[in-house]
């Protein structure tokens, strides 16, 4: 049922009434309950310190861009790591007096485990550590939390030292292991360079423009000797021709003009004499004769040419365009002699050149290599040395104590009133409570009875007339027993109180005699 | 002489007005046999309404009950002007009167469950009519199983329904008893306890009801029914009466219960619903009580000494 304000309080006040001894049972129950427990509660005193960390670890900056650390978020959890060591922790049972007793070793875990439950780590800013620490004696506690404060600083004072001084001997360990690259890098070039004396930048143009000029040479000679051969053919092919013939003929032609011309003066002789004429007999005797020598000239070649003898002619010593076209021969096989040799040794130089390119490349790649890893080394060797020596800075300024970055914000104090929820706070609560448990549950079950306890919800949910709310109408005798039963209750929640305000005011009385 | 004596003494001489002495051996009985079986008959004449308030003004009361047997009864009585369930029966009243413009009828008053407070509502209801000196209440109580009149105000053994409805013979009169309550009759349930639904349908009933109905104009019969959950006789008895009146117990029952009985008696018939024992406090010095709560305490004991 959903009630409105004024709806549901005038039906709260009936049900109050109505159950009014639940209601007073349950608010004196609740009022003594509480003043139990708050005498019962343990007393606790905290003490608590703030510690101011600075974020920067030593080696970050050191190792800024070479190396990356790793990042801790919560500083808080370091710090509890720190402080529930068990170094800390046996420091503390012993400046704290706990080991007064000589507790066995169980009983040390226990206390320790007692301890730490008693103290809390939080991180209260970016870089502040709140330690706490809770205890039923002040004194303790603010002793307790005065040494958790200086031991935790004094052990990361140490820790920061150790560790600046282990970040010199890393980066002093990297700067030697460099430095020894860089040294063999160096002599690696060095050997490299005295053998590859050719292998010097831009060897490799001069080989291209030297191996152009060859090429170049080899293709002019090569078409130079092919003209010359064609020459050479060309002039054999005269040669072979003509001149022999013309050799021969001249002899017998010699002879044949001459028979040619005996013949003519013959013929003239003839015409005028008998051939019994002297001069014609003469004539005659005379042909003959030449025909005798053509046939004698012929017979002496033919037989030379059966035993392969160059019959000397008479005639050629006499023959020019022979003698000139043997000059030129002569003159054309020489040229292509030259030519053959000047192309064998062009390709020889060729072959050379591209030998000495092909070790050229080779040996580029290997100093490339070289040159690099010793620039690289050199780079790192030099910025390990910047570093080593504000590493070195460092870890001075930590050994004596100049380089603070943990300090404490604000020193443990010792408690003068008790923490947590208090003695007043109980009995407070337990009036509250009284009150408000027993019309809580009023209201509960007003809100969830479906019962009908109002007029309007005649009015409004049945939509029935309401002819009267008629009140319970009470007889004396019922009157005089309600009215005793208010006065018992009455007495009953004053006695209740009045138990509360005596206890409390003897129990504040202690607390302020102690 | 006025106008009205004159009309009484009429009546008186004409034998239709009879008022029974107290000495009488039959205590509590008003009217004569012949009056019953005239009213019976026939429709009240005019003259006869004429003179009822004459007639009620001298109805013979046994001795008056003290206002303390009341108030320990839980009976109410117009001297409690501040009680708040004094003002709540006078509306009730003032709210039925409005509805009947005045006129005299009879009402049931049942409840939603048992033990929802009819009996009480019915009583004081009477009470409530009574109040007035110009009108009358006639409270029957119907409810056999559990009558709750006749523990209170009349013995045990009085005769009532039960005995009217066994007895063909038996005059009306004879179950009208007067209570010690100014202008208030009751019927008692009677003697018998076990008596069949048909009673109620039978004519004798409805004889009855009219003949009380009519013999006073300023007459309320109030019913006093059963539960309406616990037993279908309610709805005959119903059926005789001119209007209803649900009671619903405080916290006892839910919207849905009270609905269903709302629909079973009728829109017309029923003249609204009750909202009974709303456990407000009782009228107490409260001051007193705080200041000095021993002095309550203390003063009780006394006077229970006082009373032994």
């Amino acid at each position: 049922m959903k009630l409105n304000p004024d709806q549901f309080i005038p039906v709260l006040a009936t049900e109050a009434f109505h159950h009014r001894k639940a209601v007073v049972a349950i608010f004196i129950a609740v009022n003594l309950l509480t003043l139990t427990l708050a005498l019962l509660w343990p007393k606790g005193y905290t003490a608590s310190t703030t510690i101011l960390v600075e974020d920067k670890k030593i080696i970050q900056p050191l190792m800024q861009g070479a190396a990356v650390t790793t990042d801790v978020a919560d500083r808080s959890r370091l710090a509890r790591d720190v402080i529930f060591g068990r170094k800390i922790m046996n420091q503390i049972l012993e400046d704290t007096g706990w080991l007064k007793d000589n507790p066995s070793p169980s009983e040390q875990e226990k206390i320790i485990n007692n301890l730490i439950r008693q103290t809390k780590i939080t991180n209260t800013g970016r870089d502040l550590i709140r330690i706490e620490y809770k205890d039923a004696d002040p004194e303790r506690a603010f002793k307790t939390a005065k040494k958790y404060a200086d031991l935790f600083i004094a052990e990361s004072l140490n820790a920061k030292a150790a560790e600046s001084q282990a970040a010199f001997d890393f980066i002093d360990q990297q700067t030697e292991a460099y430095h020894a690259k860089l040294t063999k890098a160096e002599e690696q070039l060095k050997e490299f360079r005295s053998a590859n004396l050719d292998a010097r930048p831009g060897s490799d143009a001069d080989i291209g423009t030297r191996l152009s000029a060859l090429q170049l040479r080899i293709e002019q000679s090569t078409q130079d000797l092919q003209e010359a051969e064609t020459k050479k053919k060309s002039i054999e092919k005269q040669l072979s021709g003509e001149a022999e013939v013309a050799t021969v003929l001249s002899r017998e032609g010699q002879y044949r003009a001459r028979i040619g011309e005996l013949q003519s003066q013959l013929e003239t002789l003839r015409l005028n004499y008998h051939d019994t004429y002297p001069d014609i007999i003469r004539i005659k005797h005379q042909i003959e004769d030449l025909n005798e020598a053509i046939a004698e000239d012929r017979k002496q070649r033919e037989e030379a040419k059966a035993a392969g003898r160059v019959t000397i002619d008479d005639s050629v010593i006499n023959n020019p365009m022979y003698q000139q076209l043997k000059r030129d021969l002569s003159q054309v096989k020489i040229t292509i002699d030259t030519l053959t040799a000047r192309i064998a040794e062009a390709r020889r130089e060729l072959q050379m050149e591209v030998d000495l390119g092909k070790r050229v490349h080779t040996g580029e790649a290997d100093l490339a290599e070289l040159t690099r890893d010793y620039q690289v080394n050199r780079d790192i060797y030099q910025d390990l040395l910047r570093r080593r020596e504000s590493a070195r800075v460092s870890m001075n300024l930590d050994k004596e104590k100049q380089g603070l970055n943990i300090k404490i914000q604000e020193p443990a104090v010792l408690p003068l009133h008790p923490s947590g929820i208090r003695f007043i706070h109980f009995i407070l609560g337990g009036i509250v409570l009284g009150i408000g448990i027993p019309f809580g549950l009023l209201y509960a079950k007003v809100e969830m009875n479906r019962r009908v306890n109002a007029g309007w919800a005649i009015t409004e949910k049945c939509k029935l007339p309401l002819l009267a709310e008629v009140p319970h109408l009470w007889s004396p005798t019922e009157v005089q027993i309600v009215r005793r039963e208010l006065a018992w209750q009455y007495l009953a929640i004053v006695g209740a109180m009045a138990v509360v305000v005596a206890v409390a005011s003897l129990h504040v009385m202690k607390t302020m005699m102690l | 002489m006025s106008k009205i004596e004159k009309a009484l003494n009429k009546a008186r001489s004409a034998g239709l007005l009879k008022v029974v002495p107290p000495a009488e051996p039959k205590p509590g009985v008003e009217s004569s046999p012949q009056a019953v079986s005239s009213a019976r008959a026939i429709v009240p004449r005019p003259e006869q309404r004429l003179i009822s308030s004459g007639a009620i003004a001298r109805m013979r009361e046994k001795t008056l009950l003290g206002k303390n047997v009341l108030a320990e009864n839980r009976i109410i009585y117009p001297e409690q002007e501040e009680n708040a369930t004094v003002r709540a029966f006078r509306e009730i009243r003032t709210k039925i009167l409005q509805k009947t413009r005045g006129a005299n009828c009879t009402i049931m008053v049942t409840s939603v469950t048992g033990q929802g407070g009819c009996s009480f509502v019915a009583m004081n209801l009477g009470a409530a009519f009574a109040f007035d000196a110009g009108k009358t209440a006639l409270l029957v109580d119907c409810n056999f199983r559990n009558p709750s009149l006749q523990t209170t105000v009349l013995p045990e053994n009085a005769r009532g329904l039960t005995d009217y409805l066994e007895h063909p013979g038996m005059d009306v009169a004879e179950i009208i008893h007067a209570v010690g309550i100014e202008r208030l009759r009751i019927i008692p349930a009677g003697g018998r306890r076990e008596i069949p639904a048909e009673y109620f349908t039978s004519t004798r009933m409805k004889e009855l009801l009219d003949d009380i109905t009519r013999r006073y104009a300023e007459r309320f019969i109030i019913l006093d029914a059963p539960p309406m959950t616990e037993t279908a006789d309610t709805r005959i008895l119903a059926e005789l009466c001119d209007y209803a009146v649900l009671v619903a117990p405080y916290g006892k029952v839910t919207e849905t219960q009270i609905s269903a009985c709302a629909k079973a008696l009728g829109e017309k018939k029923l003249l609204g619903v009750v909202l009974n024992n709303e456990p407000r406090p009782p009228h107490i010095q409260w001051r007193k009580l705080f200041l000095n709560p021993f002095g309550i305490l203390w003063r009780n004991r006394s006077r229970r000494n006082a009373s032994k």
